[in-house]
Parts: structure tokens; sequence; C-alpha cells
């Protein structure tokens, strides 16, 4: 058995096709832009090499990125302090709902898995100026006062890509917590019943205090998504009305293919990816020891 | 769904004797009431969707919500098909997500079964090198990979996709390869073993049979997520004839923009075939997604 499965040959056929697709498509990108990331190329031509003015201009003098970066901290802290809650919330209801929980489990994660092409679109014609679904609801209601051009406010317009992004994401998080939920051990809450505990104090003191592990998961999935916020943006405002929704992925993108600043554009993808990195790594360590104390 | 707690005559109603039904309390009621509502805010955007591509463009404007379509305007789908080219789209959409689910499935196997059973010093190296892939963002990328295809001469292509679609995948892929795997007793594999089965039969005889499930998980998501794809289609193509299916959408910007129905009739045609998918696996779904949150 030993000699069958130390076959060097083998092990080699076996990883090699996944690994190699892997390198091409993902590791050796990342050196190309490591090294375009430190010219001044715009995308024709001959270029210069600079070092790291790039990233120096980025960090340092870049409003647009800092916006963006911001955008990702708010749709976190969104995403984490409604979306999760909420998300729990109804994950207590669904284990307590008996033969339905399955069609509404079911119902509730089908944003998820349409398109963001036709999410998108689907949600700018609700925030449409006139013949979206928000304004008329607001006329309809007498609030005529309310009614707005969503997407072309810069004070609506990130509000709206949250709720979008919140939304089609909510079914991930159910789906965590409620597995979460599913983990804990019945006894549990039967034995906390009897000790004459209600409803109220089995969940805030037995119950979510278990799902700990199960939100650590889900922060860091939340963080990690929410920095690599790209499609919405890019299909719904572009990042627009005047960088106000800006995000990495959308910031990047624009500054190659419309600004054709290649060397600076890549300079923001080696930037993007260490960010990922590090805050995972980060989030990691320091929600383990949170942990550590149940 | 007024009637949630009244015992309805189906099916589902046996699982019920098993469970001790006590009396529906206000509190019950109104939890239940509480998740139709937001079964509503969930699901209203598609019905909303599935109406309007059956209204007349002019309705759109009109001040009601929800109109029942009297009668139906199919000729939305037809118009669809025709100025949205859905049927080119939609072939090569189903192509590109068929090759590339096929070959991360094929992948995630070889792998998965290379990283748990065999012996060799790189293994956990070379493991978290893929694990780290769920961590860099695909869109950083998208611009050097932009570069690499275009000096390769390879923009234009169905592989431009096929390729970057199938790495992406790997990483989820293999964790939930390795974790099924590592759940499968290695009994069988040592019999086999030792009546003279090599490596590949092991492999494809008598583990790719019990992978089954796992590799139904996989794809399922990969299908989800590689038909939905849109950014990197974006990008590497500018070929008319080799656009996918979200390209439909696009084809309405310019002059027929206010043909509103045929734009809704297109995002229920890209909407449906991820929908049906997931109804029809939505355990296999589920599983994959907790299952890589968990280890991941």
């Amino acid at each position: 058995m030993h000699r069958v499965l130390s076959d060097k040959k083998a092990i080699f056929l076996l990883i090699a096709p996944g690994l190699f697709l892997f390198a091409f498509m993902i590791c050796i990108p990342i050196f190309m832009s490591a090294y375009y990331g430190s010219t001044d190329w715009g995308g024709i031509g001959k270029y210069n090499f600079i070092g790291f003015d790039n990233y120096r201009e980025i960090l340092f003098h870049d409003k647009v990125f800092w916006t963006s970066l911001g955008n990702a901290l708010l749709l976190t802290a969104a995403t984490v302090f409604l979306q999760h809650p909420f998300a729990i919330l109804i994950g207590i209801f669904l284990t307590n709902s008996g033969k339905y929980e399955k069609i509404f489990r079911t119902i509730f994660f089908i944003p998820a898995v349409i398109s963001v092409v036709v999410t998108a679109k689907l949600w700018s014609g609700i925030f449409h100026p006139n013949y979206g679904l928000l304004n008329k609801l607001l006329s309809g209601v007498g609030l005529d006062s309310l009614t707005h051009d969503w997407l072309g406010d810069p004070k609506t317009a990130i509000w709206c890509i949250i709720i979008v992004v919140m939304w089609q994401g909510f079914g991930y998080a159910l789906l965590l917590y409620y597995s979460g939920l599913q983990g804990i051990p019945s006894d549990l809450s039967e034995a906390a019943k009897i000790d004459g505990a209600n409803n109220y104090t089995l969940y805030t003191r037995i119950i979510i205090p278990l799902l700990s592990p199960m939100m650590r998961v889900a922060i860091i999935i939340a963080v990690t998504t929410c920095l690599k916020q790209m499609e919405t943006v890019f299909l719904m405002t572009n990042g627009g009305p005047a960088n106000s929704t800006q995000f990495l992925g959308n910031y990047l993108y624009k500054t190659a293919f419309s600004s054709s600043l290649y060397g600076y554009g890549n300079a923001i993808s080696i930037l993007f990816i260490v960010f990922c990195l590090v805050l995972t790594v980060i989030l990691n360590k320091v929600l383990k020891k949170d942990i550590g104390e149940f | 769904m007024n009637n949630s707690l009244a015992p309805a005559a189906s099916p589902l109603n046996l699982k019920l004797h098993k469970q001790k039904r006590s009396k529906p309390t206000t509190g019950k009621i109104l939890m239940m009431v509480f998740l139709c509502l937001i079964a509503l805010i969930q699901l209203f955007p598609l019905i909303w969707l599935i109406d309007y591509s059956l209204l007349k463009s002019g309705d759109f404007f009109g001040s009601s919500f929800l109109k029942w379509p009297s009668p139906p305007q199919w000729e939305n789908y037809r118009n669809a098909f025709t100025y949205g080219r859905v049927p080119r789209y939609f072939a090569n959409s189903l192509i590109i997500t068929v090759i590339t689910v096929a070959l991360s499935a094929l992948v995630s196997l070889m792998m998965g079964y290379a990283f748990t059973r065999m012996k060799w010093k790189l293994s956990g190296i070379v493991l978290s090198l893929i694990m780290m892939g769920m961590i860099i963002p695909i869109h950083a990328t998208l611009l050097p990979n932009f570069i690499l295809f275009n000096k390769l001469g390879m923009l234009n292509n169905m592989y431009t996709l096929i390729l970057p679609y199938s790495a992406i995948v790997i990483p989820m892929s293999v964790l939930i390869m390795t974790g099924f795997l590592e759940t499968i007793p290695r009994a069988i594999e040592e019999s086999a073993v030792i009546d003279g089965c090599g490596i590949y039969g092991v492999i494809f005889r008598i583990i790719f049979p019990i992978t089954k499930p796992a590799l139904a998980t996989i794809c399922v998501l990969n299908f989800i997520s590689t038909w939905n794809e849109f950014i990197m289609a974006n990008t590497f193509l500018t070929s008319e004839d080799l656009k996918t299916i979200p390209f439909s959408i696009m084809k309405f910007a310019g002059e027929y923009s206010s043909n509103y129905g045929a734009q809704f009739a297109v995002m229920t045609i890209i909407a449906i075939p991820t929908i049906l998918i997931y109804l029809l696996f939505t355990e296999q779904m589920t599983k994959g997604i907790t299952a890589g949150a968990v280890k991941g």
C-alpha cells in the first residue's frame, strides 16, 4: 500500500494539471502585476521602471483608493452589524418553524444564485427615478417629497449598493448561522428549559454564545467578500457618482481600462491582494483568541 | 401561506406525527408572518421580473407595481431571442460552463486524492498555496491576465474563459473534496491494492463512485458561479460571436433600450437555469457551502 501511495510519477500526474492551471491563471498574473506595478506603463509602447512611486502615490495621495477602502469597510460594518444579527434571528425562527423550514430556507437563498447582472439591473430598476418601484411606492403612500434619484445622488448611492449586496448575500449568512444552530445539541436547550430558562434567556445565554465559532467564520467570509465587492458596483453605478461608490476591484479596472494607467492599475492590484491577505490573517488571529474564552 | 399552522392534507403531514405539536401560540403566528414577509422581500424582485417580462413596454410607467399580464406578451421573449442573440449566447455559456465544471471536477478529484492519501513531502505546502487562492481577490488577476492573454494572442477564445474559470474554482473544489475524502475509510482501497489494482484504478474505479456526492456538490456550485460570471467575460472577450449569456442584456443598451419587456424577458432567461439547478440540488449546495465555510 505504501509503495503505491508514494509513487512519485502518479503524484506528479495527479497534482500537475490542477497546479499548473492554478499557477498560470493566478500565481503568474500576480507576479506580472508586481512587475508592471513598478512601471509607468500606459498600455502600449515603452515604459520606465519607477520603483515604488506608484505605491507611494496610491497610499499617500490617492483619495479614491482610500474612499474605496472606506466603502468596503462601511459595507463590512453593515453586513456584520445589520445582516448578521438578522440572519441569526431568522435562523432561530427557521429552526422553530417545523415543516415549512425547508421551503423558507430554499426561498431565502434564491437571490444568491441569480446572476449579478440580473439583480443589478433589477435593483437599478427599483431605484430608477422615473419608473422605479421605490419612487412609485413613496408616491403611493403620499411621500412624494422623498422621491429621489437614488443612484444619482452620492449620499444615497452607496446605501443602495449596500442594500443590494446585503439582500443578495443574506442567503449565505443565513445558511451559515442556520447550520451553526443545527450543530448545537438539542439536549442543551432541553436541560436549560428544565432548569427554568425561558426562550429569551435560552437564546441569549446559551444558544448565541455557542454560535460564536460560526460567527467567526461568517465574519471572516463577510470581510473578504465585502473587500472583493465589484460586480454589483460595476453594473449599478460603475463607482459613481463622483467615485462615491467606488470599490477597489472596480477602481483598478477603471484605472487600467478607462484611463489606460496599466502600471498604476497593477500597483492597485498588488495592494488589493496584500490587504486581503493581511486582513484575513489578522482576523483569524484576533477572533480565534476571542473564542478561546468559552 | 396564511394557514401555515393548520394541518395540510399533504404527505409532509406524516412527519408531523413524530413531533410533539403544541397549539399555535401568538408568538408562533407572529414568527410565521415575519418569515413570510422576509420570503416576500427575497422573492419580490423575481416576481417583478417575471411579471414585467410578460407586460407591454408601455405598462412600465404605470402607477401599479404588479399588473396581471392579460394577455401575456410572449412576444417579449421572441424579441429577446432576436435582439439579444439569446440562442447564440446561451449556447456559448453552456459550452463554457459544462467544460469548466467537468474539468474542475476531474482536477479536484485527482488533487483531493493526492492531498489526502498519497505520501509526498510538499503536500502541505502545495495545499496551503492552493487554499490561499480563496483569499486572493480574483479581480486583481483581471489586469495581468488580460496583458498575458493579449501577449499570447489568446484573447477572444473560449478557452480564454475556461482556463481562468477552472482555476478560480480549484481552491473551493479541492477543499470540499479533501474534506469528503477524509471521512472515507481506507480499507476498501487497501483491499483493492492487495487484489492488484493500480493507483489509477483505485482512483477512477473505486474512489470516483464513492465521491459522487462531493462531486455533485462541486459541480453544482461551480455551475452556478461560472454561469453567472460576468467581469472576466467582459474583459477577455470582444468578439460578438463568443459572448456569454449575461451579455444579452447589454445588447439592449443602445437602440433597443426602450424595449423594457424584452429586457425583462432576457433577464428571466438568464436567471432561470441557475434557479432550476439550485432547486434540483438544494441539499448538495447547502452542504457544500457550509462544509467549505467551516473548514476554510
